[in-house]
């Protein structure tokens, strides 16, 4: 197991990561997710054991990163924004490279160099130097290193930036099968990607986490966000009153008409989708007004997404509140001065 | 740590790299080896090897900075410092290994240099222990350049300013013993003194003449200490400040 806890990180006066606290269970794969630069890299720098952070801990299987270095780092394999690649090099020679920095025993290099090729499907370009590859195959090549030598412990920082849909498709099975033996950290700015692949994730904007939780529970928290859209031909004031005595029905967001008597409108819901969706269906039926088109909107994980994280900071003192007070009247400040000009 | 260095070999190695510098430094000794024989006395037709060391010195210290530029530049411009600092070796072993491949490219070039003396043993006779002595200084004088060059290197991302920087520090090591010796600095004895006790060159005479003295040796390893303990920390703090 992994555990991070109240990890921070200032550059300088500036705070990239606000006391951070989260745990990766063994075959877990955990999600890190926020927007550019939320803080994802800085937290994975430190994680791993490159940027030393200005408080709080990392511990590593039992390990503490910045007291035992070198042996929380046997268990680590780390892939960096940008692969980590020598360009003069080629592909086998830097593998093998990796492979002895990492320690791998002299006996069992050739054949982990091969699996790994083999995983990251490299193997054809083994004797290609890196510097011919595609930003695709450098990223391959730099995923391989990270998995040479089998560590129990995996940090992949967007992984699949560069690729093309096919080779993100097979990145991300990949991922998926490493569950079986590692506990991996992956991060990523596109919800839709860790959903496919995560158990759960850590949502993180300007170094403050916002959520940790399942998929599935993010999704359910957002329950209420759910809408159902249609389009109706009949006229409007009746099309409105029966729709709004409908159970469930919590409010019609949006009615706008799209030709002479027919009607767009969104709904918001409240509760189970599909059961309010048939019974709006056969109230606007019985009242003869017809239904051209009706679907539910799925909560969107981007919505939810981007809602997590334009969520204000929690501020835990006072100090902090008194923070964002000023920045408030310097804001305001700056925005007078500007219209004076 | 052995990993590093033979990856070090290889970058130097398997690229021209390694066979142009050394090109270019028998270029120079043989520049310098052809106008000691021009000018050499007619009346005693002989010249001195360790002069010829002497002077070539003057153009090997702008060999360093190019050999030394990339070694931690380029590490960080490509991004692979992260993967030899998130692997289990530390700084202090990184940089030792460095050190070592560029040691070893040195020991090559002066590998090359010894076609000389050999093809002038061949046709006449060499002084040998002073060769040898000569030997011995050079690569002192080497290393503690290359530990030098490797500190400037780790102070910027740049090869290009890491190699120009360099050739400063390696013009201040050469002439800090002149700077001492002019009248302005002659007024002050005591910085004249310290000045002195870091001028590389005047040790160089002794290893010129045929002498190895312990307290040079140790001056020329203290020197590298200093430089590649600097180098460590310098990566150290960049790491600590980087922002």
């Amino acid at each position: 197991m992994i555990t991070i806890e109240n990890l921070t990180k200032f550059y300088g006066k500036n705070r990239a990561v606000n006391n951070i606290s989260f745990t990766i269970n063994d075959n877990e794969i955990l999600g890190f997710l926020g927007p550019n630069g939320a803080g994802k890299s800085t937290t994975m720098n430190m994680i791993a054991g490159y940027l030393p952070m200005s408080a709080g801990t990392v511990t590593i299987f039992g390990t503490d990163i910045s007291k035992e270095p070198t042996k929380a780092k046997q268990n680590i394999g780390y892939l960096p924004e940008i692969p980590p690649v020598y360009p003069d090099m080629k592909v086998k020679e830097y593998l093998s490279f990796c492979a002895g920095l990492k320690k791998v025993p002299r006996s069992q290099r050739a054949s982990e160099i091969e699996r790994v090729m083999e995983l990251l499907k490299i193997t054809d370009m083994k004797s290609r130097l890196i510097k011919n590859l595609s930003k695709g195959y450098k990223q391959r090549v730099g995923f391989a290193q990270a998995l040479l030598g089998n560590p129990k412990f995996l940090i992949l920082d967007e992984p699949t930036v560069g690729l093309d849909p096919n080779q993100v498709a097979e990145v991300r099975q990949i991922i998926k099968d490493l569950k079986k033996e590692h506990s991996v950290i992956f991060s990523s700015h596109i919800l839709s990607e860790v959903s496919a692949v995560c158990d759960r994730v850590v949502i993180i904007n300007k170094g403050d986490i916002k959520a940790i939780d399942t998929i599935e529970n993010l999704e359910s928290t957002f329950k209420d966000n759910l809408f159902l859209n249609a389009r109706v031909a009949g006229r409007q004031e009746q099309i409105v009153s029966v729709t709004r005595a409908v159970p469930g029905v919590k409010s019609i967001a949006e009615i706008n008409p799209v030709s002479d008597g027919v009607y767009e409108m969104r709904i918001a819901l409240e509760g189970n989708a599909d059961e309010i969706r048939t019974a709006v269906m056969s109230a606007l039926l019985a009242n003869n007004i017809q239904i051209l088109e009706i679907f539910t909107e799925k909560p969107n994980l981007e919505n939810i997404f981007i809602e997590l994280i334009n969520q204000p900071a929690k501020r835990s003192s006072l100090q902090d509140i008194v923070d964002e007070l000023k920045d408030d009247a310097d804001s305001s400040d700056d925005a007078a001065d500007k219209e004076e000009a | 740590m052995f990993s590093i260095y033979k990856k070090e070999l290889q970058s130097f190695f398997y690229t021209p790299f390694a066979y142009i510098i050394t090109a270019l430094f028998m270029l120079l000794f043989t520049y310098v080896l052809n106008t000691s024989i021009a000018n050499m006395d007619s009346s005693m037709l002989q010249f001195s090897f360790t002069e010829i060391f002497y002077n070539v010195i003057l153009f090997f210290i702008f060999l360093i900075p190019i050999m030394t530029m990339r070694t931690f530049s380029d590490e960080r411009k490509f991004g692979t410092e992260v993967l030899l600092m998130t692997s289990p070796a530390n700084v202090f072993k990184i940089v030792i290994a460095k050190f070592l491949g560029n040691v070893t490219v040195f020991a090559f070039m002066l590998v090359g240099s010894s076609l000389f003396p050999i093809v002038t043993a061949m046709n006449g006779a060499v002084v040998q222990s002073q060769l040898v002595c000569a030997y011995v200084g050079f690569f002192c004088w080497g290393i503690m350049c290359i530990a030098l060059g490797m500190l400037i290197s780790s102070f910027t991302e740049n090869s290009i300013i890491a190699a120009i920087l360099g050739e400063v520090a390696m013009l201040a090591v050469l002439f800090v013993d002149d700077f001492s010796r002019t009248a302005f600095v002659s007024q002050y004895p005591a910085l004249q003194s310290v000045l002195d006790s870091f001028a590389a060159q005047t040790k160089f005479v002794y290893f010129a003449q045929g002498v190895i003295r312990l307290s040079d040796i140790i001056f020329f390893v203290s020197a590298v200490v200093l430089f590649l303990g600097w180098t460590i920390i310098s990566i150290e703090k960049r790491r600590w400040n980087r922002g």
